[in-house]
């Protein structure tokens, strides 16, 4: 048995004149929670709906478990879905959800019932076997969705958004409860969800999709730490990034980049790798817990306004500005600073990234994915 | 407050009620009523008789003399099993391309201009406008005074309002069910059958309903494209109970009263299906 469950290659789609997925090409290995991470209309949904087989790619291939099924049908793809709204069958008992598969499948009836009892002590579904699946609430009919596409063992279970329906508190427990079941039973996942924190908590590796394309996969630190490019630096971290413009400048062999609102100098970064940016415009994003604050100067420090202080839980969100320039800090919990107060920043060594503003492209990270 | 507006609410239920009932009731004591309470003003019969009924079921030869002159009347019997052949076939035609149509409609999209919009042209045009071209036509392909002819012409008729009704219900139904059913390994005949089906099984029985109610009393086409009593369908037969003095009133409420109850039975038979199906409730078991 190979070690990769699905493999996409080149995987186009357009529809009409919108390319939706364009020549996009990842594998998740088998046992792994893997994410695709974009906002609406980034094509994550669609290439979901390639791999299922309910939408016919325009070109690439598709290997599940070692075999490609591009030009198969749904039925003999070996996957399941679950549904953003579920699509747990309103007229059958939850028995008959989770067997339906197995039913299709014709197995012999004792057998049909000892998976499905097993799969539903697994999933704590016991007490409601015998309950119509209209009548369940959102949580079960998750538990019962899931259940009905692991029951027929599938190479790979795929999510499409299964958590965009519940409230908040709800969403914290079924992530973590996702995270458990894939944990126990060792299935291998493909989730699709525009929701960055999710991805982050549960996946163990991300792909952030945009406008049809890949932009960066990686395990959800990586993806966080070293950003490929300002779109997903962007996109993941709340409070997002902050980004100055500016150029970059070379003075006494220190590097140096100078915007009409601030000059902040870039002491640790090795400068045979800058060289090339010399005098071109770059973009240097820092992410807000990795500004410092302090109330006194100190060498290399840039000094600013506060203009916001808000309580986050443990954490001061602090809005700074210089000149037309505003910053958002994150800071432990302090109760020495005011509004107006002049502050003075600086920015954690190595915790500062910078793009090519014309390609938007990290410079510094090596394209390791 | 909330009495008073239970009350008034049951008084214009009564009302509606009673609207809707003193026709039926009407006919019905006009069916035992002899000859000469036909034209009378009161609700009960004088001289209550059973024989507007016997002149259902009976030749002429058997009643002559006692309508008010020699009723040449034939047995509604034959008419009867005509009709429900013809509106029963038609009906089920009508909703099995009806669900087909609407499914296809629902799920995917038409090809060119020739939306499902179409389907209503047939309906605005006043059905008189066809009656001469269908004889016409009829006549040259030889489907006059036949079974056939009228199903094919009912079914075609009728088939719009069960597109209609159906694709309502249809696009109600999410297509993940359709598609998660389609994962877990039907084929695409199946999940119709399996999932689709089952959850619009309300919506073709009402639609059902529709189109056979409309059927069964459709007279204009009847008339026209059927001659022979053989054929006959029941409204066209009721038309024929005329003696000698005028229509038979008496014979003609009995027949209309025992033409009633198909319908009658039906509907109860289909009571769970009507609740959901006239609700357009929301697909759920």
């Amino acid at each position: 048995m190979t070690e990769i469950a699905l493999r996409v290659e080149n995987l186009r789609k357009t529809f009409g004149n919108t390319i939706a997925v364009d020549d996009i090409s990842f594998e998740i290995k088998r046992g792994e929670f893997f994410s695709l991470l974009g906002p609406s209309g980034c094509g994550k949904t669609t290439t979901l709906r390639c791999i299922a087989g309910l939408e016919k790619p325009d070109k690439g291939r598709i290997i599940i478990g070692g075999e490609d099924v591009t030009e198969l049908p749904p039925q003999k793809r070996n996957v399941g879905l679950v549904f953003q709204e579920y699509a747990v069958f309103p007229h059958m008992t939850v028995y008959e959800n989770i067997a339906f598969g197995l039913m299709i499948k014709k197995l012999p009836k004792d057998e049909i019932r000892r998976k499905v009892i097993e799969i539903a002590e697994l999933l704590e579904l016991n007490p409601y076997l015998n309950i119509k699946g209209a009548k369940l609430s959102l949580a079960l009919m998750q538990r019962v969705a899931i259940a009905r596409s692991i029951v027929v063992e599938p190479e790979i279970l795929l999510l499409d958004e299964p958590l965009t329906l519940v409230d908040a508190k709800m969403k914290e427990s079924m992530r973590r409860e996702l995270r458990r079941y894939q944990k126990e039973l060792g299935v291998t996942i493909l989730h699709v969800t525009h929701d960055q924190l999710e991805a982050m908590m549960v996946s163990d590796k991300v792909a952030v999709m945009c406008q049809g394309k890949i932009l960066q996969i990686g395990t959800p630190f990586n993806v966080y730490d070293n950003p490929s490019n300002i779109f997903v630096a962007k996109f993941i971290g709340s409070p997002t990034m902050n980004f100055i413009e500016g150029r970059l400048e070379c003075q006494d062999s220190e590097l140096l980049m100078v915007s009409d609102d601030v000059r902040i100098r870039l002491s640790d970064f090795p400068l045979e790798k800058l060289r090339d940016y010399v005098s071109r415009e770059i973009i240097l994003g820092v992410r807000p817990e990795d500004i410092e604050i302090s109330t006194q100067p100190a060498i290399g420090s840039i000094t600013g306004k506060i203009t916001l202080i808000e309580t986050v839980g443990n954490k001061l969100e602090i809005t700074v500005e210089l000149n037309s320039l505003t910053l958002k800090i994150l800071s432990p919990l302090r109760a020495d600073l005011k509004i107006g107060q002049p502050i003075h920043l600086k920015m954690k060594p190595g915790k500062v990234h910078i793009f090519d503003k014309i390609t938007e492209k990290n410079i510094l990270s090596e394209e390791v994915w | 407050m909330g009495l008073m507006s239970k009350v008034l609410r049951v008084i214009a239920l009564a009302i509606f009620l009673i609207w809707l009932i003193i026709p039926i009731a009407w006919t019905f004591s006009l069916s035992f009523k002899p000859y000469l309470e036909w034209r009378v003003a009161y609700f009960w019969p004088k001289n209550p008789t059973l024989l507007n009924y016997k002149i259902l079921f009976f030749y002429e030869r058997e009643i002559a003399g006692t309508t008010g002159g020699t009723a040449l009347t034939k047995p509604m019997t034959t008419p009867l099993i005509n009709t429900l052949i013809v509106v029963g076939i038609s009906t089920i035609i009508a909703v099995l391309i009806g669900f087909f149509t609407a499914y296809g409609a629902s799920r995917y999209r038409s090809p060119g201009p020739f939306g499902l919009y179409f389907t209503l042209l047939t309906r605005m045009v006043p059905p008189a406008t066809f009656v001469t071209p269908v004889l016409v036509y009829y006549r040259m392909i030889g489907l006059l005074d036949s079974h056939i002819g009228l199903i094919l012409l009912y079914a075609a008729a009728t088939v719009t309002y069960s597109i209609w009704i159906i694709k309502g219900f249809i696009d109600h139904i999410p297509r993940e069910w359709e598609e998660a059913a389609l994962l877990e390994g039907l084929s695409p005949i199946n999940v119709i059958t399996k999932v689709t089906l089952p959850l619009v099984k309300s919506a073709l029985v009402v639609s059902g309903l529709f189109v056979f109610l409309m059927n069964y009393s459709e007279f204009l086409f009847a008339l026209v494209l059927t001659t022979k009593y053989d054929v006959r369908t029941l409204p066209v037969h009721l038309s024929t109970y005329v003696g000698g003095s005028g229509a038979l009133y008496g014979a003609q409420a009995a027949c209309g009263i025992i033409a009633s109850l198909i319908p009658l039975v039906i509907g109860y038979v289909i009571q769970k299906h009507l609740i959901t199906g006239l609700t357009f409730g929301m697909v759920r078991a």
